[in-house]
Parts: C-alpha cells; sequence; structure tokens
C-alpha cells in the first residue's frame, strides 16, 4: 500500500475528501464539482480569446433572464428573458424525466425524439388546428401527447420483451420512420408554402401564451413550466414509493434476480417504457405545441439526444434533473447573447456545454479517487491511534 | 437495376466500416454510442487538413488530396476516440454517458472550428468545406456482364479501399492473439487479465481503432453524399451504423448483410420513387422502407441475439 512509504496524506487531498463528503452528500458535491471543474475549463477557452471569463459567464445568466442586461429593447425586462427560457427550459426538464424512468429500469431510451415528434404531430393535428376554445385544447393538447407518446413507448417496449429486439436499435429505426411518415402528412396535407413547416396551430390550443401584454410588457407565458415540478415530484413518488417502481428498479438492477422475485419482468418493461414515453409525449407538445408553433418535415429535435446527458448529468434523480436542465438551458439560451456581448462564436457556448457534460460523466470517477484517498485517511488514521496507545508497537 | 447497386454500395460500405468500428470497441466490451461523433470528427479532420493545405483550391489535386484526407481522418478519429477511451476505460465513467457527450462535443467542436478556419481561409464564417466528389472507376470487360457488372461500374475509389481494410480487419479480429483478446475482454474480461494481457490497453486500443475506422467512413459520406463537409454529415449514420452491427449480432459477416440490406433498400426506394414518377413528397414514404424492413427483420432474428457478456461494465480487477 501507498502509506508505507508516506505517512503524510497531502493537506490539499485531505480538503478535497472534507469537502467532497461522504456518499450521501457526493451525490450532490461531485456533480457540483465537475460543473466547476467544467466552468474553469470553460473559462480557459474564453481566455484564448482574449476575453474576460467572469463577464461572459455573467453575460450567460443576463441572456437567459437570471441577471438584469444593461439596456433593453420596447416592451422588454429581465421577466420576458426569463420566461422565454423557461419556455425552452420545460420541454428539456420532461424529456430528461422520460429518460430517467427508463434507465431505472435498465433500457436505454434514445427514441426520445422520436416520441417527441409523434406526440407533437398528433397534438398539431387532432387539436391544433381543430378551432376549440382554450379551456378545452389545452388540456386536450396534454392528454394526446400523453397518450400517443406513451403508446409509441409502449410498443418499444412491447419490441423489446416480445421479440428480444434491442430498445436502442428499435428505438433509431422508429425515429427515422415516424421522421419520415410525419414529415411525408407534412409536406402533403399541412404545410405552410412561406415557412416551409406545418401550418402554425391555433393560438387557443399553444401552450405557451405568446406576446401577451402585461406590465407594460410583451411576455411569453410557458404554461406547460407550471406541470413541470409536480410530473418531477410524481416521478420521485412514482419510483420511490409504489410498488411499480420499486419492481422497475429492481428489474434496472438485475432482471434474472427480478424474475426470481416473482416480477413480471416483460410487464416492468413495457410499463417502464410507456411511462418514459408519456413523458416525452409532454416534452413533445410542450416543444411543438409551446416553444414553437409548428414541425419541420424531416427535422429531428436534438431535445431528447441531449435530454439524455442532462438527465445523466442530474445523476438520473427527479430533483436533479430540474437543476441540470436549468443549468443546460441558462447556457445555451444565453449564448446568443453572451456572443453578441463578448464577440465570441456562438458555438463556444456548445463547447461549454459539451465541457460541462464531458466532466460530469467522470463523477464515478472522482468518486473512486475520493473513497480511495479516505481509505488512505483512515489508515494513517489507525495507525497513528496505534502508535499512541501501543507506543513500542509494531512499526508500520 | 444497376444504379440500386451502384448508389447501395456506395452507401452500405462506409456504413459497413463504421460498424467494423463499432465491433471493435462493442466486442472489448465497451459501448460506442459515439460512432457518430467518431465519423464526425474523423472527417473533419481529413477535411480541415486539406483545406488547410490547398487553401480551399482543390483544382488538379483532388486525387493526391482525397487520399490525404482518407488517411488523416483516420487519424483524426483515432485520436477523437481517446478521449471515449480515456473516460471510459482510465476514468470509469459511465460508457453510455461518455458516447452521448462525445457526440455533443463532437458536433460542437467541428462546427466551431470550422467556422473558425473558414476565417481565417477564406475569409467568411462558413460551416462547410467544399471537397467535391470522389473519382469513380468502371472495371472494363467485367463491368458488361449484366447484374453482376453493376457491382464493377462507377466504383468509388474509396469502395475498394475499405473492402481491404475490411477484410484486414476480420483477419485481425478473427485470426489474431489480440483479436482472440480483445473478443475475450467483451466477454470474461478477468480471464483476460489472468492470462496475463492488459484489459485496459486493449480496450484503449480496441475503442482507438473504433475511431479510426469510423473516421475513415466519416470522410467517405463526406466524399460522396454531400461532396463537402458540413454539419450535415452528422445525419444519423453512426447511429444506423450501430443498428447494423446490433442487427448482425455483434459479428462482421452479419453486420455485411445488414449493411447492404440498408443500402439497396435505400437506393431501391429511391428508384422506385423515380420509376413510378411520384412526387417528390412520397419519396419520404419511401424512404422509411430500410428501416420499416429491418424492424421486421428483428422481429425474426432478434431472438437468439446476445451481447458481448460484458458490454458496458466497467473492469475491476478486485471484482468477481
Amino acid at each position: 500500500m501507498k502509506h508505507d512509504k508516506q505517512n503524510t496524506v497531502a493537506p490539499l487531498t485531505r480538503g478535497f475528501v472534507k469537502i467532497l463528503g461522504d456518499e450521501k452528500r457526493q451525490s450532490i458535491s461531485i456533480p457540483l464539482f465537475a460543473i466547476l471543474l467544467s466552468l474553469i475549463a470553460g473559462a480557459l477557452v474564453i481566455l484564448l480569446f482574449g476575453k474576460n471569463p467572469i463577464t461572459a459567464f455573467l453575460s450567460f445568466l443576463q441572456g437567459s433572464g437570471i441577471l438584469p442586461k444593461s439596456a433593453y429593447a420596447a416592451k422588454k425586462s429581465i421577466l420576458t428573458d426569463l420566461l422565454s427560457m423557461i419556455n425552452a427550459l420545460t420541454p428539456m426538464i420532461f424529456a430528461a424525466l422520460a429518460v430517467a424512468v427508463a434507465l431505472k429500469t435498465g433500457l436505454f431510451n434514445i427514441g426520445v425524439s422520436g416520441q417527441m415528434l409523434v406526440a407533437g404531430f398528433m397534438a398539431t393535428v387532432l387539436v391544433g388546428y381543430s378551432g376549440l376554445p382554450a379551456y378545452l385544447a389545452m388540456p386536450l393538447v396534454v392528454i394526446v401527447g400523453i397518450v400517443f407518446g406513451g403508446a409509441v413507448g409502449a410498443f418499444m417496449g412491447w419490441l423489446k420483451h416480445r421479440f428480444n429486439i434491442n430498445e436502442v436499435v428499435a428505438s433509431i429505426m422508429l425515429n427515422y420512420i415516424f421522421q419520415y411518415i410525419i414529415s411525408f402528412f407534412i409536406n402533403t396535407y399541412y404545410i405552410n408554402p412561406v415557412s416551409r413547416q406545418s401550418q402554425p396551430v391555433s393560438a387557443a390550443a399553444r401552450l405557451t401564451l405568446v406576446d401577451t401584454a402585461a406590465f407594460g410588457l410583451k411576455m411569453d407565458i410557458p404554461l406547460g413550466f407550471i406541470l413541470t415540478i409536480p410530473t418531477a415530484l410524481l416521478v420521485l413518488f412514482l419510483l420511490n414509493r409504489t410498488r411499480m417502481g420499486y419492481e422497475l428498479k429492481v428489474v434496472g438492477l438485475n432482471k434474472r434476480a427480478a424474475k426470481y422475485a416473482g416480477i413480471n419482468v416483460g410487464r416492468s418493461v413495457v410499463s417502464s417504457m410507456a411511462i418514459s414515453g408519456a413523458l416525452a409525449g409532454l416534452a413533445g407538445v410542450t416543444l411543438y405545441l409551446g416553444y414553437y408553433n409548428s414541425i419541420a418535415p424531416r427535422v429531428l429535435t436534438s431535445v431528447g439526444f441531449d435530454s439524455i446527458a442532462v438527465c445523466l448529468l442530474g445523476n438520473a434523480h427527479p430533483i436533479g434533473i430540474l437543476f441540470s436542465s436549468l443549468l443546460i438551458t441558462i447556457i445555451s439560451k444565453g449564448s446568443n447573447y453572451m456572443s453578441s456581448m463578448m464577440n465570441i462564436p456562438q458555438e463556444i457556448a456548445e463547447v461549454i456545454t459539451g465541457l460541462i457534460l464531458l466532466f460530469s460523466a467522470c463523477g464515478a470517477f472522482i468518486k473512486y479517487r475520493v473513497a480511495l484517498a479516505r481509505e488512505e485517511l483512515s489508515a494513517l488514521k489507525l495507525k497513528t491511534e496505534l502508535a499512541i496507545s501501543g507506543k513500542g508497537g509494531k512499526k508500520a | 437495376m444497376n444504379t440500386i447497386i451502384i448508389d447501395g454500395l456506395a452507401f452500405a460500405l462506409p456504413l459497413f466500416i463504421i460498424a467494423i468500428g463499432g465491433i471493435y470497441s462493442e466486442r472489448s466490451g465497451v459501448t460506442n454510442l459515439a460512432l457518430e461523433g467518431f465519423l464526425g470528427f474523423g472527417a473533419f479532420f481529413g477535411a480541415a487538413a486539406v483545406m488547410a493545405m490547398t487553401g480551399g483550391n482543390l483544382a488538379g489535386l483532388e486525387l493526391p488530396m482525397f487520399f490525404i484526407a482518407l488517411t488523416l481522418s483516420a487519424i483524426g478519429g483515432a485520436l477523437f476516440a481517446m478521449l471515449h477511451a480515456l473516460l471510459c476505460v482510465n476514468f470509469k465513467a459511465n460508457q453510455v454517458i461518455s458516447g452521448v457527450v462525445i457526440n455533443i462535443l463532437a458536433a460542437a467542436l467541428t462546427a466551431f472550428f470550422t467556422s473558425q478556419i473558414n476565417t481565417i481561409l477564406l475569409g467568411k464564417p462558413t460551416n462547410k468545406f467544399v471537397l467535391g466528389v470522389c473519382q469513380k472507376f468502371t472495371v472494363p470487360g467485367i463491368s458488361k456482364i449484366p447484374v453482376l457488372g453493376a457491382f464493377f461500374t462507377d466504383v468509388y475509389i474509396y469502395e475498394p479501399i475499405i473492402i481491404v481494410v475490411a477484410l484486414f480487419m476480420t483477419y485481425l479480429l478473427y485470426r489474431s492473439r489480440f483479436g482472440l483478446r480483445l473478443r475475450a475482454c467483451g466477454d470474461n474480461p478477468h480471464a483476460v487479465d489472468a492470462a496475463g494481457a492488459d484489459v485496459s490497453k486493449i480496450r484503449f486500443t480496441a475503442v482507438m481503432i473504433s475511431g479510426a475506422l469510423s473516421g475513415l467512413g466519416g470522410i467517405c459520406f463526406a466524399y460522396s453524399i454531400s461532396a463537402s463537409f458540413s454539419p450535415s454529415i452528422y445525419a444519423g449514420y453512426g447511429f444506423l451504423a450501430i443498428a447494423a452491427l446490433i442487427f448482425g449480432n455483434w459479428k462482421i459477416g452479419p453486420t455485411l448483410g445488414a449493411c447492404l440490406l440498408f443500402g439497396f433498400a435505400r437506393s431501391g426506394g429511391y428508384k422506385l420513387a423515380q420509376t413510378l414518377g411520384l412526387a417528390s413528397t412520397f419519396s419520404d414514404i419511401i424512404m422509411i422502407l430500410p428501416y420499416v424492413l429491418t424492424l421486421f427483420l428483428l422481429m425474426f432474428f432478434s431472438s437468439t441475439n446476445r451481447a458481448p457478456r460484458a458490454l458496458g461494465e466497467i473492469y475491476d480487477k478486485g471484482k468477481r
């Protein structure tokens, strides 16, 4: 062992271990530490451009409405910026929750984007063009999204269970299939010749109230956001407090053990994918009938893919996801303002996002090193105790 | 018929070499969702090198530059893959996360550097390196044979290169000591360790090979489909390759079948839309052919599908 040679652990390591804390605290402290590392790395990149990283980071916050900008256009303020950031945040939270539920059952739902598209498209066609009044249309949009997203998810789970088709392959195939079929229908029936996208949905069906005049401002009010926190809590409750959630997690940890314990593995797989798909459906309607009001043919949104990383940054924990989604959305929404203020290319924001996710992927490694250092420390402590009590005790 | 074969092969072979890359990585026990990022970054590296050497003026230099791009793409892919290897093998990161992150990072970095390089070289921040289309050749004589001859007509230069590389990689995986150990790493890494080989080193190499092959496939797509390097290279070919290799049960032979199926179904679909004289919107319906076919076939062939036993597991010496 190492401590045979050296009798002291560097004070830096000691402090480091102390700050990161025990296992329980590490679930929060390690992602935070990873984010800190990545911000330092991001700061270095910004320094390479000869700009001040602190002002750059502040301008991310200003651009996404967390801090006030120095000047605003007419009818705009920090509130409008904040709401527009939340508008983008809403689908991200739902999508990341969708990934999390599947992940807990050991399934990798890479088809979130496809499920979002189906849910968004069906809601657009069934409700968005119907001309129903808002009090009917909005709840219907949400229900249609949940139902169709959930159906697609359940179908993927069924393919996995019934035919042993790897869910990653099934998701990839279905992503393409939905993308092309929906593109066909949009191009044939619902195309807007000017925007080359589907016809915009009626304002009554849109989950974001656009250009609402209030407090002398014009703002977008994302109603879908109201659902995010209750949904996250519901997912948390489902996973930690219900029998079904327990079964899902057991299947995720060890399929064989679950089977021996009498859990219906097939049902768990299908229901997990159905719940995941339903959450993806919510993400779909809040994106296509909220953040946007139309669908571009042949485009699969990147939200579904980014959400995988966001989910993992949040430790696949519903509450963690709320914060990780917030962080990633602040960076992507603030990048525009940062770019124009600092005269730095906007792509740098994506690089910083990538770095954050990269360092957070190393969380397990940090944990491992901390555990090692901890062992070393306790061994050292034991040795000193022995030396004090035994005095003539055997020298290590 | 001929165009179906010609176009199908031109698409299937780059996909195949990327899938072989995936097989190398996954058979060694490292889940690789990063193929998309590898192929994009590899292609970027090759294309950027060509741009840097010629300053954007390719006239007369197409062929030598193509070979330079091919080589450098493989090198660039391998270098970038080191990141995935470092995270998965050395830093014990979750391999799925690492893969997704690498895809995001590859897209961000290449978009960023492409516009930066173009600003320097051409004075405008476009996101595209124009490369042109790779040269084609027709084998005289054999190409006259009906149907079979189509395999020798209008062949992109990269196709025979890919076949040679693929043959070599097949030999390496199934007939060499390195290949045996690599496959053992994916099924029982402890046995490899007990036999005195270094699991981490083998996995690291496997991921780098995966990157090199993906880079090679990526630049071939850049030289055929889009005739340029641009963010449109991230069109999901890497994920398609993953689908092909899982469909092929992590074996090189069946994976070739899966890739050919994708290629021919794709070109066949285009041809069908053309001959039927359908409106361009209907091509979308036909485009789903390869994917529906795959899904359908998977229903019959998936029951015996088995992933490498230690796939996705972080190797821990102390664990039994």
